[in-house]
């Protein structure tokens, strides 16, 4: 028998839930206001431990604004940690789209993955997708809770494309991949990718638990980050290395300190240029590093230009205000998008006549250019069908 | 009896009988207004007095009286525990309370409630004075509430009769001019005291800085004023911020503001001459941000802007995002100097600013206001007065005459509060009716009124989420259990005036929970 076991902290929108091991089962509920959600609670509780088919112990559930998923997850840790026979849950998870390799990825939003009242209301920020870190942003203490909350967030909320960071597989990665996966991310990030082989021993990690699970296999996408020399060396080879991966992701921090340089725009852009010709030799798509300063907006914009310009297709946020000004450059202008228009016409007219050659404004349209009009408007209309901004 | 929203109201209150709510705009005022009592003044005459209880003699305060103060000094405010505290040294029984508003610090009071010393109460309560009374029992008839307007036009008409109004005054002559915008300690404006100076039988001038005559600019008139008193300390003017004046670094929060600017951006108002109340509480400060960031952005000069008075909306005007700042109250120190020295920060009285007994609102000329709520339901009905538990926390402040007179009133609130859904089917308490709420501001969309199908339209071309507040409502609700419901017995604790006189609704006692 183990000792008493306390998960979740006082944090506001968090719970926090000790459980004592051994006894008849029962559930102490502490909270302000106990008229008004004493019962709700208990309810949560008491149907995730049946869930769980726990039958004994104490569980005193301390509530300071979580909501019926955080108090879940924390349940299901505290039990597990106290009772070795409890089995990870599988809770019932919402209608989420299938993953897709193409579709337009402007913005990942970073949320740390063990603080509930980051996590809340993620959902809400127009992103294009929402990356559940499990990595750098959670302490070693804290990854068994955070992979548990955000299996059952992943289950509870209607995400935009939903990807989970991992931690590296021989760091816990395993684990956290055996409980998320149970949530059906879209996909899984995985840091210091360094070869084709890290992709392929997730690829196959995936395999198995998607066959276990009952999920399509090789339906959940990974995004290999690049964030050491090895890594931004081997792009190529990392974006070929799986038809799982769907995305180069490039992390500045850990590879400047890996490579002793200083986080300028000239020290970047090797390494920048290396992730996007990596990506796009095997047809995937580049997403840039995140920009750290929340406050400073014109220096993120200026930084996703720049990406922009290199080739990447979108760019990390770790704040929700950062979204709307990296939409504002990834989005194609209406100028943009109505010269594509003027280009593909122009095309198509041209085909239809069985003329060759075409020139719009002056400026002859060759194969390179076509394929790029084309491509701006397919991001256009998926854009405007999907109401997205 | 039942109101035109369905609620049921007592026929009478004591000796008063009750005009059920009727709509928005459904009654006139006929007749004339009360009269104010005679007096004079002779050449010579002294009236500064050296103390509270000589005032409270030299008045002729008895048992039964209705006693009045302004709550300028909100979190900071001295005066009341004073003035209360010398009531109980004389003896004194039974007196009725009739502040502006009271706030967390006034909660001395609620022993001199159970002393018998205040009897029945009449004001806004915020904190715990409100959860005290909410207890019922304590008070011998229930507590009303007014908006800033709804109080001026009950003096004014008579429905309240002050014995002696205590006007705190950071600065005063020794004639009775006073104000709260100038001397030792300014509070802001007192101007919320100027009814009760006008019309009570004796008006008391408390100051800490007495000063040569004449003190201008004044609020309160020497004709008004019967005594002048001057204490040590009156407030702390540090502490008229109340703690609602930080910026909300919620990013569900600033989602909030940030769709309710752009609301304002979308609607057919955002164009020169845009007139906007914003009053503070984190989400209404950032919307107000970003709302003057757009008109920056869109070189849009406003016409004027309310408050009451931030350091943001100062800034604002100084910036020349509109021509004039028309403000009641100062919720900073930064609001309290420029209305002492910006001629385009304009000192406006609850009469000015809100009084439906009267030919002209302020507030009738808003395009857009930002406000609050502690729930709202389906029908758009909102409540700032109780908690979802049936506390009486808050008072109703301007919420009832902007969102009346404002040509937008748009609420903004979370669809979960900690674990509480704030849209619900029916709000525990109605303060201001759906049919002057338009738009609906939650961190998972925007729900506009049926009948503003113009402004929907408008967000919708211009890519806002719009949405159904029954979805809104069924989406927070996934997240978590419904919470239990108080039951409520026959007892009334509290009526909710609306700004016309009528009740709107009743807060009764909580007999248990569903």
């Amino acid at each position: 028998m183990s000792d008493a076991r306390t998960v979740g902290s006082d944090g506001e929108r968090d719970g926090r839930v000790t459980a004592t091991p051994g006894g008849k089962l029962s559930v102490v509920v502490v909270v302000e206001n106990r008229e008004l959600l004493e019962r709700g609670i208990r309810e949560v509780a008491e149907e995730t431990l049946a869930a769980l088919k726990v039958k004994s112990g104490t569980y005193r559930v301390e509530d300071n604004g979580a909501l019926d998923f955080v108090i879940a997850a924390r349940l299901e840790v505290a039990a597990r940690a106290v009772d070795l026979k409890v089995a990870p849950l599988s809770p019932k998870v919402v209608d989420r789209p299938a993953a897709e390799r193409d579709r337009p990825r402007r913005s990942r939003l970073y949320a740390p993955g063990n603080t509930p009242r980051f996590l809340l209301g993620i959902e809400l920020y127009g992103e294009d997708a929402v990356l559940l870190d499990l990595e750098d942003a959670v302490p070693p203490f804290e990854k068994e809770a955070a992979r548990t909350l955000v299996k059952h967030l992943l289950a509870a909320v209607d995400l935009p494309e939903a990807w989970v960071r991992v931690n590296p597989l021989d760091l816990g990665g395993k684990d956290d991949l055996a409980e998320v996966l149970r949530g059906r991310p879209n996909g899984i990030c995985l840091p210091k990718a360094e070869g084709a082989r890290d992709v392929q021993a997730l690829s196959a990690l995936l395999a198995k638990l998607e066959k276990e699970l009952g999920i399509p296999v090789g339906s959940t996408l990974v995004m290999p980050i690049l964030e050491t020399a090895k890594g931004v060396l081997h792009a190529e080879e990392i974006a070929g290395s799986d038809p799982r991966v769907a995305v180069l992701a490039f992390g500045a921090e850990d590879y400047t300190r890996d490579v002793g340089a200083r986080r300028t725009t000239e020290a970047l852009l090797f390494a920048r240029s290396m992730v996007v010709a990596g990506a796009k030799a095997s047809g995937v798509q580049a997403s840039d590093t995140v920009y750290a300063n929340v406050d400073d907006e014109a220096g993120l914009v200026c930084e996703s230009k720049l990406a922009r310009d290199l080739g990447f297709d979108g760019k990390g946020a770790i704040n929700p205000r950062q979204i709307a000004p990296i939409h504002s450059v990834f989005s194609p202008s209406p100028a943009e998008v109505e010269e594509a228009r003027k280009v593909v016409a122009a095309a198509e007219e041209a085909e239809a006549r069985g003329v060759g050659a075409i020139t719009v404004g002056g400026k002859m349209v060759d194969r390179p250019v076509l394929e790029r009009a084309r491509r701006t408007l397919r991001l256009a209309d998926r854009l405007s069908l999907e109401g997205r901004r | 009896m039942k109101n035109a929203l369905g609620r049921e109201i007592p026929e009478r209150v004591g000796s008063r009988r009750l005009r059920p709510f009727q709509g928005a705009f459904a009654t006139t005022p006929s007749g004339r207004k009360a009269a104010r009592y005679q007096k004079t003044s002779a050449p010579g005459e002294n009236k500064v007095l050296a103390s509270i209880e000589t005032a409270i003699e030299a008045c002729d305060l008895k048992d039964g009286m209705t006693i009045s103060f302004h709550h300028s000094f909100r979190e900071g405010d001295y005066v009341v525990n004073q003035v209360v505290d010398a009531c109980a040294r004389k003896g004194l029984k039974d007196l009725r309370l009739f502040p502006t508003a009271v706030f967390p610090i006034h909660k001395p009071l609620i022993e001199h409630i159970k002393s018998g010393v205040v009897t029945r109460f009449e004001g806004s309560m915020n904190g715990p004075v409100g959860a005290f009374v909410s207890q019922g029992g304590h008070l011998k008839e229930p507590a009303v509430l007014r908006s800033h307007g709804g109080r001026w036009r009950a003096v004014e008409a008579g429905d309240v009769e002050i014995d002696v109004a205590f006007i705190a005054a950071s600065q005063a002559d020794p004639l009775g001019n006073a104000t709260g915008i100038a001397g030792k300690t300014p509070c802001g404006p007192i101007c919320f005291s100027a009814a009760d100076a006008m019309y009570a039988k004796k008006a008391v001038v408390i100051t800490n800085d007495l000063a040569p005559y004449p003190v201008t600019p004044f609020e309160i008139r020497q004709g008004w004023t019967d005594y002048v008193v001057v204490v040590d300390q009156i407030g702390d003017p540090a502490s008229i911020t109340s703690g609602t004046l930080q910026m909300t670094r919620s990013p569900t929060r600033l989602r909030i503001a940030r769709l309710a600017a752009d609301v304002v951006v979308a609607s057919p108002y955002f164009k020169d001459g845009l007139s906007f109340q914003a009053g503070a509480g984190g989400i209404s400060l950032a919307a107000t941000q970003y709302l003057g960031e757009a008109m920056e952005r869109a070189k849009i000069v406003g016409s004027f802007a309310m408050g009451g008075g931030t350091k943001l909306l100062v800034e604002q005007l100084r910036r020349g995002l509109f021509r004039t700042l028309l403000d009641g109250q100062a919720f900073d120190t930064d609001a309290v100097a420029s209305l002492r020295e910006d001629r385009s920060h304009i000192l406006m009285d609850p009469d000015l600013y809100a009084n439906y007994d009267s030919r002209g609102c302020a507030t009738y000329m808003l395009d857009a206001a930002f406000l609050g709520a502690t729930e709202v339901d389906l029908d758009f009905n909102v409540n700032v007065n109780t908690h979802s538990d049936g506390k009486l926390l808050h008072g109703i402040g301007g919420h009832q005459d902007v969102a009346a007179g404002a040509r937008m009133t748009i609420i903004t609130v979370p669809t979960i509060r900690g674990r509480l859904p704030v849209i619900v089917d029916r709000v525990t308490t109605v303060t201001t009716p759906g049919e002057v709420i338009d738009v609906i501001v939650t961190e998972r969309g925007v729900a506009v009124s049926r009948k503003r199908d113009d402004l929907r339209e408008a967000f919708t071309r211009a890519g806002l989420p719009v949405r159904e507040l029954a979805d809104l409502k069924a989406e927070a609700e996934r997240f978590t259990r419904k919470p239990g419901r108080p039951v409520f017995g026959d007892d009334v604790i509290a009526l909710i005036e609306w700004r016309d006189g009528t009740v709107i609704d009743t807060v009764r006692r909580v007999v248990g929970w569903k």
